[in-house]
Parts: structure tokens; sequence; C-alpha cells
């Protein structure tokens, strides 16, 4: 104890709308949080529940889900399924006694680089009261 | 009622190539493809067992084939999700339907217990709910991860959950991919594989227990299940088994099949 507690945040972001919102965050040198640690996925439809899962069994914390504004999916449509798939697994992790608020979904665009910032730096807030997952897990 | 079933099959066996059924040999109680002209005596229908998934295998190896299949409840729901993912073909299959026994219905907490489809039998009142998944919501955090590691702990990854389910066919099964698997590991820490079934289960689990009946580590594997089905009809009004129009909402449209709810966890 004494150490603190530095949040392991995976953020997937998909290449069309968050992963050029995080680049206009930076190219308007807006600070945002070092513990996220971005996955460029081509869609936020690509993100399966198995690599969220992977992310938590290789130490993240937190894990967020960011894709395009619903209506707005690069590929019409992808976004849906992360909206669908996202809930069912947040309540499925709540099941076996993670706190379900260890992951988040969020919506970002290209030009929303300040949401991008606001976004990342709750999450990491959040994460970051709620204590390591180990903690959780390994109690 | 057994003699009926037999005289059922007998008649369908008139116009099918065949009709898949328990029967007992001098050894056990096995699935098998009856015949015309085949001794039907033998022809048994307990203890359950998934006949679905070799109706399956016989419609693919044989893509001509006309076949019945003596169905249960939980048979016939799992023909419906069978079939709107093309593992089995509905214009070849004939279900003769068999009504299960009130303590059937209670031991597997079943939601039908009989097919819609009923030749045979009196329905029995569905059973009740899992305690364990009624009372689940109140379950603190702490307490559903002490029951859960327990009884992750005494899971030796023989698959059979997966290889008895009705609904596991895929090709590749992401359970077998060490990315998200760890090969040599077994349960906890962290449980990705119960967690990837799961997932899987929401949009499919018929709830036929047959994952329980066969797991012999004895883990209450329907209670996670129950749950994802409770809220995936509770998110997208979707109940696997009930209606074989309704498509699988995960891979749709939310245009076409719209979130209700926003889910509290």
């Amino acid at each position: 104890m004494g150490v603190e507690f530095k949040p392991k945040i995976v953020a997937f972001m998909c290449n069309w709308c968050t992963y050029a919102g995080a680049d206009s965050a930076g190219v308007a040198r807006l600070e945002s949080p070092a513990n996220i640690l971005p996955i460029r996925v081509m869609c936020s439809g690509r993100i399966s529940p198995e690599m969220v899962l992977r992310a938590f069994r290789s130490g993240a914390d937190g894990v967020l889900v960011m894709g395009c504004h619903i209506g707005d999916c690069h590929y019409s449509s992808g976004n849906h399924r992360t909206a669908k798939r996202m809930p069912l697994l947040q309540n499925l992790i709540g099941y076996v006694g993670i706190n379900p608020e260890r992951i988040e979904l969020q919506w970002v665009s290209a030009s929303e680089g300040p949401r991008f910032v606001e976004v990342t730096k709750a999450f990491t807030n959040k994460i970051r009261q709620l204590g390591p997952l180990a903690q959780e897990v390994l109690e | 009622m057994i003699t009926l079933i037999r005289q059922a099959v007998a008649e369908r066996l008139n116009e099918l190539d065949g009709v898949v059924a328990l029967r007992r040999s001098s050894a056990s109680v096995a699935p098998y493809l009856f015949q015309k002209g085949d001794d039907l005596v033998g022809l048994e229908i307990v203890p359950k067992y998934p006949v679905m998934t070799l109706v399956s295998r016989l419609h693919k190896r044989f893509p001509s084939i006309r076949l019945g299949v003596v169905a249960r409840g939980c048979d016939e729901r799992a023909y419906i999700e069978m079939a709107k993912r093309n593992q089995i073909d509905p214009d070849r299959l004939t279900l003769i339907g068999i009504a299960c026994t009130a303590e059937d219905a209670q031991t597997c907490y079943c939601p039908a217990p009989y097919p819609n489809q009923l030749v045979i039998g009196t329905p029995p009142a569905p059973g009740p709910t899992n305690p364990l998944v009624a009372q689940y919501d109140a379950m603190p955090l702490a307490e559903r991860r002490a029951f859960w590691r327990q009884q992750f702990d005494k899971c030796i990854k023989c698959y059979g959950c997966r290889n008895i389910c009705p609904e596991c066919f895929c090709e590749a099964c992401a359970m077998e991919d060490k990315v998200w698997v760890e090969p040599g590991v077994l349960g906890p820490p962290f449980p990705a594989f119960h967690m990837i079934r799961a997932m899987h289960m929401a949009s499919r689990c018929v709830a036929c227990r047959e994952c329980e009946r066969t797991c012999p580590a004895h883990i209450p594997l329907t209670v996670l299940y129950d749950l994802m089905r409770r809220d995936m009809e509770a998110l997208l009004g979707y109940l696997p088994g009930a209606d074989i129009s309704a498509r699988p909402p995960l891979s749709v449209t939310l245009e076409e099949t719209p979130l209700r709810v926003h889910m509290a966890h």
C-alpha cells in the first residue's frame, strides 16, 4: 500500500470517428489521461466480447469501447451491433461479480476532441475509485 | 404414452426416410435412426437427450433425406434456433412432439415443457424459475464473485457443456482459440471460458439444461444463461426458441430490433 493506483485502461476506438476524435484532441493540444491504451479497430462492431474479456484477462482495470454515433457509422450499421452487445456484456460481468462499470460504451465523433478528453478523464477517474480489477478477481 | 409414440413413429416411417429417437439396446439407451421395417419396441423417451444435433448432422450429410424426430419442448426450441442458422432444413423435418412430465418440468425449470407441434401427451404446467435466478439481482457483487469462483474452480475444461449443446455448432470455436482462452489453464482467476460461452448463449440458449446435466463438476451453468436469456428478452425482445420468424437480434440493425430499455446492471 501507499503506492498510488494507476488504472490501466484499454480503449477500443473505431478508425473513422473516435480515433480521428482522439487525434483532433491531440492536434488541439488537449490533455487526455496517459492511462489509456488505445486500440484502433476499423469499426466498433468489430469489438467482440472476447476482445473485451481478453483486455481484462491481460490486466486492464477498465475497458472503454468507443465508436461513431448511431447514424454516423462508416459502415452504416456496424455500431448497431456494438450498441446491443455491450449492455449484455456489462450485465454478464456483473453476474460473475465484476463491477459492470468497468466496461463503458461511448460514442465519440471525429470532431469531438474535447468530448474524447472528457470521456477518457471521467472513465479514468471512475476506475481509479473502483480500484484495481485484481482486487475484485483475486481476492 | 410410449405406445402412442411408437404408433406415430410407425405411421411417419411410411412417408419419411427415417425417424430419430432414442432406442434401448442391451447396454443402454442411445439415439437411433429408425427406418421402415425396424422393430419399434426398443423406442424410448427417457432419459432426456438432445436429439437435434444428430438431425443436423444427418441433414448436412444427406442433403435430400427427409426425417422425423421425436421431440420434446426443448428439442423444438433447439430446432427453431438451428433452422435460423442453417443447421437443419425445416422443410425436410417432421416433429413428433411429446409432452414432458410435470416432474421433468420442475427439475428442468422449463419455461415450456411441451412443443407447440404437440402430438402426444398432456402438457404439464411450466416449471418454476430457478430460485437462484429469481433472487439473483439481490445478491451483492462480492457474493456473486465468491459463488462463481467456487463453481468455476471445479471446471476441468472438458468442453462437455459446449459439445452437448444443440446451439453450439460453430466450425471455429472461440473457446478453442488460444487468443481468447488460455490453453492448459483451468478456471479462475479470470473465467474467460465461461464468460465467452455465456455471452454466446444470450441469443441461443433454449433452456434445455443439457450442459448442466452433462457437466461432471455440476456447475449450475444455466443460472448464467437464464440471466442472459432474461436480459435478451428485456433488452431486445428476443427469446431464443420462441419464434422461427424472429431474426437473431445481435446481427441485425437497431431499426429492425431496437433496444427496448436502458439496462441498469
